[in-house]
């Protein structure tokens, strides 16, 4: 059994005598799982004595090690790995291992709660990170190691970095209003003037802010949202909305199967409708709300923050976005790459210049202060 | 005394397991309930007068209650063919309740949605029937969640009665057809009161089970009927307040030991006699 169990696990580094020798065999037994990382710590002290422990270290659990990156599954898990993940290793030594389960903020909470996480790097909600990280659970960002000049100003929080974008943006049945398409958030809440249902997302995000717009509040004006203005108007129109989606899959479903003839969804998922119906169903940027995807990193992570920090830096580098980009249509995080998008494609950006403008950009601190009690009670008046 | 002690010795490891695997556990639960985000009641004082929350309690109360009486008269049905059919009835029945028993309720769901969606193969059917002219909206909305739920849970329904059914002397049935009772008067009169007790079970675990349900909701609801697992889910995860998802899990959980405290009574000898 524990021969297969090796099988197949890193190799071990050359040790040059026995005391390092027995750390390793203890060190392979916690990546293993058959001892716990503090036994480890414990042994390792009475092996070594503890004041040598700490001048000298513990074999690199973390430094030759690994990190564990966390997204929200499905073919982002591929798309990290084959953007961020298997470059960095490849340059470092350092092993990616990719994890699909989802870091919301309770998620992220009960990894740092649990004292021994075993997550490192969370693709993140900007807003849940600085969140946790008010709350002594996140590693700041090492602006030193993290270039603040490889991101759109703004875009750098204490305890997230930004490495990507993605849009709420209308999406529309094409085949039926092809000639005379919706032009603003006024025409996707306009069910006389473009017939059919809606739908938009369950999670609020996007929404409040599309309400007001049809409301009249001007882009500008948005922050801090008038959520009671905007529940009102949700109110009325609810009986409009054939579903809230609660995932992307979802969202495309119910365009592809006639369901809704506009949609307010990401930009991520709108490219790939256009693409999978020839242009049957298409979207505008005008009125969407652009959202940051950023890397966080949970405090006291298993693979070490100087790690973790090398990686958000890498995940800097132009190149390995425009994979990102032609993988998931995120829209880089870095604004070098923009100019690596092929000029046919750069419609799809979220983030180029022409398409940004049309937009307004979450208000992340607003998010982190009231998003709790606002879906609280976006989602009583969607489900009563 | 052998007789006593010995299910106890091979018990225990069982027992063990459920006190290190729920019993613990769930006292952290309770601890954090009172102690997240400072020691106190409160968490249960806000679960208990939040008119959000009570109204997530309230829905979800009511969707069980119609899944239940849904499920039990329709795992009735099944049962009394299940049971005393002719040969070919109770082989089909066996199928039809066991084979979709053994499906991953996601499939199901996703079935449900294939089948009842705008799109779906039923629109399709009646449409072409010239019954309807425009689709049916029978998905996305508290009717396909009820659909969804009561296909999961029928089964569960029938298993009680059924054994229950297996249950009934036949020599009663004889003896008042043999007083001159009509067919309907022996059903209603001596065979559903002798299936009583099977009925009550069937009710009480389609009821305790309807209350947990996450995926069929959160599938076939179209974002809409939040129920309290999906509420607490929200709490835990979405944004985060674990004491008071704590606090919910802990009403749940005394509601509901309530209910199984009822269920074994019925199940009892004595109520099954």
């Amino acid at each position: 059994m524990n021969r297969t169990t090796n099988k197949g696990y890193k190799k071990m580094k050359p040790t040059d005598n026995f005391t390092d020798d027995q750390l390793e065999l203890l060190a392979d037994k916690v990546r293993q799982g058959k001892i716990s990382r503090r036994k480890f710590t414990q042994l390792g002290a009475a092996l070594l004595g503890t004041a040598a422990l700490a001048s000298r270290g513990m074999p690199a659990l973390a430094d030759d090690g690994q990190l564990v990156f966390v997204s929200w599954g499905g073919d982002a898990v591929d798309a990290y790995d084959e953007a961020y993940g298997k470059p960095f290793e490849a340059a470092t030594g350092v092993r990616v291992r990719q994890d699909g389960s989802g870091p919301t903020e309770g998620a992220m909470q009960a990894q740092f709660e649990s004292g021994a996480p075993s997550w490192d790097v969370m693709d993140a909600d900007a807003f849940s990170a600085e969140s946790l990280g008010k709350k002594g659970m996140m590693e700041p960002i090492d602006y030193s190691v993290v270039d603040k000049s490889k991101m759109r100003e703004g875009y750098g929080w204490e305890y997230s970095a930004s490495t990507y974008f993605f849009s709420y943006v209308i999406a529309y049945d094409a085949a039926k209003f092809g000639d005379n398409p919706p032009t603003s958030m006024a025409d996707f809440f306009d069910v006389e003037k473009f017939p059919g249902k809606r739908s938009m997302y369950k999670w609020g995000v996007g929404v409040w802010e599309a309400l007001l717009m049809a409301d009249g509040v001007a882009q500008a004006d948005l922050y801090p949202l008038d959520v009671e203005r905007a529940h009102a108007k949700l109110k009325d129109f609810k009986e409009h909305v054939i579903s809230f989606w609660g995932n992307g899959a979802e969202s495309q479903t119910l365009m592809l199967n006639d369901e809704a003839s506009m949609a307010l969804i990401w930009s991520t998922r709108a490219r790939l409708l256009e693409q999978d119906t020839d242009g049957d169903v298409k979207s505008i940027w005008q009125d969407g709300v652009i959202s940051p995807g950023a890397m966080a990193v949970i405090k006291g992570n298993p693979g070490g923050a100087a790690n973790a920090m090398k990686f958000i830096a890498s995940a800097q580098d132009p190149e390995k976005q425009m994979v990102m980009f032609d993988m998931l249509s995120q829209g880089p995080a870095n604004p070098a790459t923009d100019d690596l998008i092929p000029e046919d494609q750069r419609r799809f950006n979220p983030v180029a210049p022409g398409n940004f403008e049309q937009q307004v950009s979450v208000d992340v601190e607003w998010y982190e202060e009231n998003y709790g009690a606002a879906l609280d009670e976006y989602l009583a008046i969607i489900s009563s | 005394m052998i007789r006593i002690t010995r299910p106890l010795i091979l018990l225990a490891p069982l027992l063990a397991f459920l006190a290190f695997a729920y019993v613990l556990p769930f006292a952290g639960v309770i601890g954090w309930s009172v102690s997240i985000p400072e020691p106190g009641l409160q968490n249960y004082s806000s679960a208990l007068t939040d008119p959000l929350i009570l109204s997530v309690f309230w829905r979800t109360f009511r969707i069980c209650a119609i899944v239940t009486v849904i499920s039990v008269v329709m795992g009735y049905i099944l049962s009394l063919l299940w049971v005393r059919g002719t040969p070919l009835v109770r082989t089909l029945t066996e199928l039809c309740i066991l084979i979709p028993f053994w499906i991953s309720v996601l499939t199901r769901a996703f079935g449900w949605l294939a089948l009842l969606s705008h799109r779906g193969l039923m629109n399709g059917w009646l449409e072409a029937l010239g019954v309807i002219d425009d689709p049916l909206r029978m998905i996305r909305n508290e009717f396909g969640v009820i659909v969804g739920m009561v296909h999961f849970m029928i089964p569960f329904a029938v298993f009680p009665l059924a054994a229950a059914m297996r249950n009934v002397d036949e020599r009663v049935l004889l003896a008042a057809r043999g007083m001159a009772a009509s067919r309907t008067r022996i059903f209603w009169q001596v065979f559903v009161p002798m299936t009583a007790a099977g009925l009550m079970g069937a009710a009480l675990l389609v009821f305790v089970f309807a209350i947990g349900f996450f995926i069929t909701p959160a599938i076939l609801g179209g974002g809409r009927s939040v129920m309290v697992a999906e509420l607490i889910y929200l709490r835990i995860f979405q944004s985060p307040d674990w004491g008071l998802a704590a606090a919910i899990s802990v009403i749940l959980m005394v509601a509901i030991s309530a209910l199984l405290t009822l269920l074994l009574k019925q199940l009892s000898p004595k109520g099954a006699e």
